[in-house]
């Protein structure tokens, strides 16, 4: 269809070969290819929207932080009972 | 880039320009503000019908017989005539514009309350899906019930309390769940939440929140119930440990309560319910985690939670709503708040349940700052609608309108004090559910007008003499219409309070104000169109 319009450079569109739906076109579509393994994507990987929606993910999330909260306060309050924990492991502290 | 205001332009841009991604539905919205009910047709003559609402999608204006016996569903369609002269547009409208069957046609008369019940006519639930609709009716309420079987003292009773599922196609009943001698609050949808396919309702006197699935054939089954036990073989469990323990203690078990009917029914004194338990450990192990030294743990633990231990477990289950298929938004407070109109000056608290893992999530309390953040940014996710409901998906709110933002700052700043401010907007949660219309005349960011007159919460207002105006967001800020309730000429009678409802079509521009005086006077009801 478009090689009969006409164009300034009667050689513009010469190499232009019109569908043949006998013959189907070959092109695949673009993709990307990394150039880096950096980023790779795990072979497995699939992507599916999240369960929860936002409001709800707060929810967990505003409940993790008050947990992470205390026990941060527990390892700057007492460091005395953590030492206290680690007797028992003498022998893997020796190799240390 | 300048829009043009017109119709013809808008409807030309429309063919030659895609709309932003994710706006699609914006844009085409914004032809309401084109197309307004703007003629209004005065005290039209109606059936003696009491009006509820449009169902969501459009195809039905439910409404309930004036003895609450009956539901009355007609479909909206439009007034047609025909019209020989030449100058058709600018002629009055026929005489026929001024009935009630011009605009709608009767589809069905179905009797849903039996001799002693009425409907209530503030209750009234639709599943888009499957064209379906909850109704309500029960017999009188009994105050002063006493206080057997489990209930709780201070809610009063109902007899029977029926839920009629009805596909309002046809108006078959397709199924019913009864409760007797039970208490849901039915008005305005307070007790009961429709999500998707599931129904919450939230039983006050027994404390129970029951879950039923609507199944695609009409049948109501049941899924769960929430309150005493948690899981859905607790009550298993407890019999059968009750059943090896109850044998040797058979005599004290006798002795305890005067709630036991049989020797494999646990006594209700002895155990707090399921989700009280969980409720109580989630504090607890909140003030547990907050201090680590033992001794300022135990004096922590006894300020905030044992001092106060008789309070929390006295909480009863106020209110319930869906936040997704399995977490719900509960509200707890005192038992006199349960019943009462104005909860303002009771003390509520608010727990996120996850009914798949029967955990707690979060519990915050009424002046909770970090629940009004959370409500102030994702008020939509608190209007939880399904999938299925496409137009409810966009409901203008404080947290997708900046209009809407904006009024919410302002009335934030006047507020007195910010604890205040806080507790208001907190005791609007958990939300009735569907009491908001979809009607895009409501959307903030196309038109100004008067909340305190209308708004798109369905709700009873005090009526004005005054036309209630909707004003153009946008340049040029023209009024586009006006909706006046009552008759053409006024009230000659202002002394009587009067309250006015208005109801809204979803997508036509058509709307019906009914106003009402408190004596039993015929209500005047207008119809606003799109002459």
């Amino acid at each position: 269809m478009l090689g009969s319009w006409p164009s300034l450079d009667p050689h513009n569109f010469s190499q232009f070969k019109p569908n043949d739906p006998s013959n189907p076109s070959k092109m695949t579509p673009v993709t990307y290819n990394p150039t880096h393994d950096r980023t790779l994507s795990p072979p497995d990987q699939v992507i599916v929207p999240e369960e929860k929606n936002i409001l709800l993910r707060h929810f967990y999330q505003q409940a993790e932080e008050k947990l992470q909260m205390g026990a941060k306060r527990a390892l700057s309050d007492n460091p005395t009972p953590e030492r206290a924990s680690k007797l028992p492991r003498a022998s893997a502290s020796d190799n240390v | 880039m300048f829009r043009s205001n017109n119709v013809a332009a808008r409807i030309f841009e429309r063919q030659i320009s895609s709309p932003a991604p994710g706006t699609s539905v914006h844009c085409a919205r914004r032809f309401y503000e084109n197309i307004v009910p703007s003629h209004t047709i005065y005290d039209i003559e109606c059936p003696d019908i009491l009006f509820r609402k449009f169902s969501d999608d459009g195809n039905y204006l439910v409404t309930f017989s004036r003895n609450h016996q009956d539901l009355v569903v007609y479909r909206p369609t439009w007034l047609s005539f025909s019209c020989r002269e030449d100058d058709c547009l600018n002629r009055d409208l026929p005489s026929k514009a001024s009935k009630f069957e011009s605009f709608f046609t009767q589809l069905y008369c179905v009797t849903l309350a039996a001799s002693g019940e009425l409907i209530c006519k503030d209750f009234f639930l639709y599943s888009e899906k499957n064209q379906f609709g909850i109704f309500a009716t029960s017999t009188a309420q009994i105050h002063d019930a006493p206080a057997v079987g489990g209930a709780i003292q201070g809610i009063p009773s109902i007899e029977k309390i029926t839920f009629h599922l009805v596909r309002l196609e046809d108006g078959v009943i397709l199924d019913e769940r009864v409760f007797c001698n039970d208490y849901i609050n039915l008005a305005h949808s307070m007790g009961v939440f429709l999500y998707d396919d599931l129904v919450a309702i939230v039983s006050l006197r027994y404390q129970r929140i029951h879950i039923l699935q609507i199944r695609d054939s009409g049948n109501l089954v049941d899924v769960r119930s929430i309150g005493e036990y948690c899981r859905e073989d607790d009550e298993l469990f407890l019999n059968s440990s009750s059943q090896g323990m109850s044998i040797p203690d058979r005599n004290t078990a006798q002795n305890i309560g005067n709630g036991l009917e049989s020797i494999h029914h646990m006594p209700e004194t002895s155990f707090l319910s399921g989700l009280k338990q969980r409720l109580l450990s989630f504090i607890l192990r909140g003030i547990w985690n907050e201090e680590h030294d033992p001794t300022s743990r135990m004096q922590c633990l006894k300020k905030k939670f044992y001092f106060h231990f008789q309070d929390y477990a006295d909480l009863v289950i106020w209110k319930v709503q869906f936040l997704d298929r399995h977490h719900l938004l509960i509200k707890f407070g005192s038992v006199d708040g349960g019943v009462a109109r104005n909860t303002d000056n009771h003390p509520a608290f608010f727990a996120v349940y996850n009914m798949e893992t029967t955990e707690i999530i979060s519990f915050y309390q009424n002046s909770a700052e970090d629940l009004y953040t959370l409500f102030e940014l994702f008020c939509d996710h608190f209007h939880s609608s399904s999938k299925n409901s496409f137009y409810m998906n966009f409901l203008s709110t404080h947290s997708n309108n900046i209009y809407a933002l904006e009024q919410l700052k302002c009335n934030k700043t006047k507020a007195s004090s910010c604890q205040q401010f806080v507790k208001k907007m907190l005791a609007t949660l958990p939300f009735n559910c569907q009491s908001q219309s979809p009607s895009p005349y409501f959307d903030h960011s196309l038109f100004r007008y008067d909340e305190k007159l209308i708004s798109a919460t369905d709700r009873h207002r005090q009526s004005t003499d005054h036309p209630i105006k909707f004003i153009l967001r946008r340049q040029p800020n023209t009024l586009k219409f006006k909706i006046k309730p009552g008759p053409e000429s006024g009230n000659s009678d202002t002394r009587t309070k009067k309250i006015s409802s208005f109801l809204f079509h979803p997508i036509l521009p058509l709307a019906i104000s009914v106003q009402q005086t408190l004596f039993l006077q015929p209500a005047v009801v207008n119809i606003h169109f799109r002459r």
